[in-house]
């Protein structure tokens, strides 16, 4: 064939160049994976890992999950626009497997809803509230703030918020949902990340230190800086030299963006004729979070210090002036700028990016209750699509009541760390790379058809990639087992390990006591998943 | 929506029957075979393909000295001796049409006008389709009846070849009848983006249509067979397109609109049938209540290699159903 002469001919056809655009699709991976509010986990948690280096710890954390957005992006171009992994698991491995996978994943979602809800209460509101203050707009402003990190304050927040997200599907439709989050996009990426690279770039920490002491003494301390190191060193801080063990165990931190960065198989394709927006899209996601980071990092470290945040970490906030707790990232981002109109667009950005995590996350969770609804799996009515707003709002409903009981139990409790809950979001990730190991095997017509069908070194390029991915996600998985900071360490939280399998497992009874029951309405599960004879 | 949701109350002849429908499997050889399966697998006795049966897609293997040589995924092949057949059969099973053509073959269709194109393009899948229907006559029982109509991306040609086989019978556009109960189709849709082959406005789809329903008496045995499904009724939920028929964003996800036809809508609200059975929009399927109608599109998922459908459970003037993928 000459070079020039056309690879393929297309008609006149609906559907035919509908495919979303790479450039969607990588930020739609990025804002679900949440970049902004593991970023605050890492330093707000930092003195769990002394000498542990953020650069190093996000570069591991990107190299685990990196085989698994590739398989992602090839089990999507196979299988596109079909439910994602519930899908992937249910035909490669077995419909229990599937469900429990995609069950657990969305039980641990709405687990960890909770985190978000209560950090927008006290790191959103609550921060807003006292950098007002600590700019000299008042001691009413810091009451106003720190009621949002009461226990009280937490949940009733978090509760509104989640109330208005699901508000936003039942009046005014996807149609509203989708509109919202355009803007508040733009002001997540200007507020959490611009802003904060720009002020770590133009100001230097001394600075940073001064506008500390007098942004402390609007809120009531003197000398605040040398109270915090106090206190620090009173509760044990040292300043730490670079320890690759911590290293190791803060990847766990970091896993919460790259684990779950490849959520955009809503944008498949209709004809697989370029690969280019699933691998450009979740891979890319990857490395997009990762230039993000190394620009977030270094300008971060410049202007506040690992030592400083260690020193956050440890002290008692009361002691220099922060009694609600200790600062996040955009709010340090604030006082460094000195600027309550730069601190505002930090935090408010910020926060916006945590409270369009919830819609999200409701849709996302319903989708799933629709599948496992249309599949017979669970009752019907969860399926039921809201014809005036285009919205499951059944299914809707039911994540709402779930998420309100989980930010009552992060508002009231410390049964869950905020991260305790990625063991088992990550569970499910290994079950699909080990369905994708499996899918040329027991699937070979499907993948010998797609464009996956080469091999490496004598093996189906997709066992190949699956294997990397059971290595990546296997080894995140045992660093969560392995980092007490998890939350989830086999030596300090057993139980929790428990539940985590407990729930992969009674997902799985449920899946088998639903068939039982369908049968005896006369409804054949199987015959949903049942493959005719293509002979 | 139940899959075998409740009973409805009703009266009539105990007479019953199992069908299956599927729609939109766009020339995937793999989905008509297991389409065909699905009678004696499923034990239904009436299945019904719902329109977009061809492909919109000629791959050509262009011959040259070292073989044929392929452009399939973006990725340029030469294959020889077997391997021909086998690059062949895997193009087939992505819903796409070989041909072998001759590198200056492949330059003069290149340069035809579009019209002249699309008529070239028909000729190979008519060439297709006719072996479909060969192997339907070789495969279906004798008591099973099969219903297949075109749908708006399939061309001119598609309704000779129904009308001309044997055991596939034709039923765009009239009324047919099985058992107890009435089926009327149209494979038309209404105006896309695309400007596909078989589109009408709204007044001629509600025109046609009625005229069919008139004819028939009795609606709660009467199925719509139409391939395009209500507007807004959470049956056709589809990404909005912009006038380069991209994707219109919203923030970072699709903006989701409906795309379905005003006058099937109003068709079935004035006529009340006991079914309505849809396809056209792949991404939307479910099932919802129209009134007393229950409206289905069972979506599609053809490049996958598992065809999308709905088996339905006919008794008197009561249905239930169950969605299928196999």
């Amino acid at each position: 064939m000459s070079s020039d002469a056309p690879g393929l001919f297309t008609r006149r056809a609906t559907g035919l160049v509908r495919e979303g655009r790479t450039r969607d699709a990588l930020f739609y991976n990025l804002l679900w994976s949440s970049v902004g509010l593991t970023f605050a986990f890492f330093w707000l948690f930092a003195a769990f890992y002394p000498g542990a280096s953020a650069l190093l710890a996000f570069l591991i954390a990107a190299a685990l999950g990196l085989p698994g957005a590739f398989l992602y992006a090839m089990l999507t171009q196979l299988m596109p626009r079909t439910g994602g992994d519930y899908v992937f698991n249910s035909r490669s491995l077995h419909p229990s497997i599937g469900f429990a996978g995609n069950f657990s994943y969305s039980f641990w979602l709405a687990v960890v809803i909770g985190v978000y809800t209560t950090y927008i209460a006290s790191y959103g509101f609550g921060a807003f509230g006292r950098m007002m203050a600590g700019f000299g707009a008042g001691s009413g402003w810091l009451d106003f703030g720190d009621w949002f990190s009461t226990r009280g304050g937490l949940f009733i927040t978090g509760t509104v918020v989640l109330l208005l997200s699901a508000a936003i599907f039942a009046f005014g439709g996807v149609r509203l949902f989708f509109k919202i989050q355009a803007v508040c996009f733009g002001l997540y990426l200007l507020g959490a990340i611009v802003v904060p690279v720009l002020v770590g770039l133009f100001t230097s920490h001394s600075s940073f230190v001064s506008s500390f002491n007098d942004y402390a003494a609007n809120l009531g301390v003197q000398d605040a800086s040398a109270k915090l190191a106090a206190s620090a060193t009173e509760l044990g801080f040292a300043p730490a030299d670079f320890s690759f063990e911590m290293t190791l165990r803060a990847v766990s931190i970091f896993w919460f963006i790259f684990g779950f960065i490849f959520s955009s198989n809503y944008f498949a394709g209709e004809i697989r004729l370029a690969k280019r927006t699933h691998i450009y899209s979740m891979p890319g996601a990857v490395l997009l979070a990762v230039l993000v980071l190394l620009c977030l990092v270094p300008t971060y470290t410049h202007v506040i210090g690992y030592d400083f945040s260690y020193m956050l970490g440890f002290a008692d906030p009361a002691g220099y002036g922060f009694g609600a707790g200790a600062p996040a990232y955009p709010e340090l981002i604030a006082i460094a700028s000195g600027s309550p109109v730069i601190g505002a667009i930090a935090i408010i950005g910020f926060t916006i990016g945590l409270l369009t995590w919830l819609p999200q996350t409701l849709m996302l969770v319903s989708r799933n209750m629709f599948a496992w609804s249309f599949d017979n799996v669970m009752p019907a009515k969860l399926s039921y699509v809201d014809p005036r707003s285009r919205s499951p709002l059944i299914a809707i409903g039911v994540m709402l009541v779930l998420s309100i009981a989980s930010t009552a139990i992060y508002s009231f409790t410390t049964w869950f760390t905020s991260i305790t809950a990625l063991l088992g979001l990550t569970l499910p990730l290994l079950v699909t790379a080990i369905a994708g190991t499996l899918l040329p095997y027991r699937h070979p017509e499907l993948v010998e058809n797609s464009p996956y069908s080469g091999k490496v070194l004598g093996l189906p390029m997709l066992t190949v990639v699956g294997g990397l991915a059971i290595l990546g996600f296997g080894a995140a998985i045992g660093i969560l087992l392995w980092d007490p900071g998890s939350g989830t360490s086999l030596s300090d939280n057993s139980g929790k390990v428990l539940l985590v399998v407990g729930v992969y497992l009674a997902a799985m009874a449920i899946w088998w006591i639903s068939r039982a029951i369908r049968r005896q309405q006369g409804i054949d599960v199987d015959l949903a998943y049942r493959e005719l004879p293509a002979a | 929506m139940g899959l075998f949701g409740k009973k409805k109350e009703g009266g009539g002849s105990n007479a019953a029957a199992r069908m299956y429908y599927a729609s939109d499997i766009h020339g995937s050889a793999v989905l008509w075979r297991k389409f065909l399966n699905a009678a004696g697998a499923y034990r239904a006795g009436v299945l019904v393909m719902g329109g977009d049966v061809t492909g919109k897609v000629v791959v050509p293997l262009v011959e040259q000295a070292d073989g044929f040589h392929v452009d399939l995924f973006g990725q340029r092949t030469v294959v020889s001796g077997d391997a021909v057949e086998e690059m062949e059969h895997k193009i087939r099973n992505n819903g796409m049409y070989p041909h072998r053509m001759s590198a200056e073959e492949v330059s003069r269709v290149a340069g035809l006008t579009e019209e002249q194109r699309e008529e070239w393009f028909a000729e190979v899948m008519r060439r297709t389709f006719d072996g479909w229907l060969a192997l339907a006559d070789e495969r279906l029982a004798a008591d099973t009846r099969c219903f297949v109509m075109p749908g708006n991306d399939d061309p001119a040609g598609v309704d000779d070849a129904i009308e001309a086989a044997t055991k596939v019978e034709a039923c765009d556009g009239r009324v047919v009848a099985f058992g107890d109960w009435t089926m009327i189709s149209l494979g038309y849709a209404n105006r896309t983006p695309f400007d596909s082959p078989r589109e009408l406005t709204e007044e001629q789809i509600y025109e046609r249509v009625s005229a069919l329903a008139d004819e028939v008496g009795d609606m709660s045995r009467c199925i719509f067979n139409l391939h395009v499904p209500p507007y807004d009724s959470t049956l056709d939920t589809a990404p909005a397109l912009d006038e380069n028929l991209a994707v219109v964003m919203s923030g970072s996800a699709p903006k989701l609109i409906g795309v379905g036809s005003t006058a099937v809508r109003e068709l079935i609200e004035r006529y009340q049938p006991l079914l309505s059975l849809h396809g056209h929009v792949h991404e939307s399927p479910g099932a919802t209540r129209i009134g007393r109608t229950l409206a289905i599109n069972p979506g599609s998922d053809y490049h996958t290699g598992r065809i999308a459908g709905v088996l339905l459970q006919l008794k008197g003037d009561t249905v239930r159903h169950q969605f299928v993928t196999g």
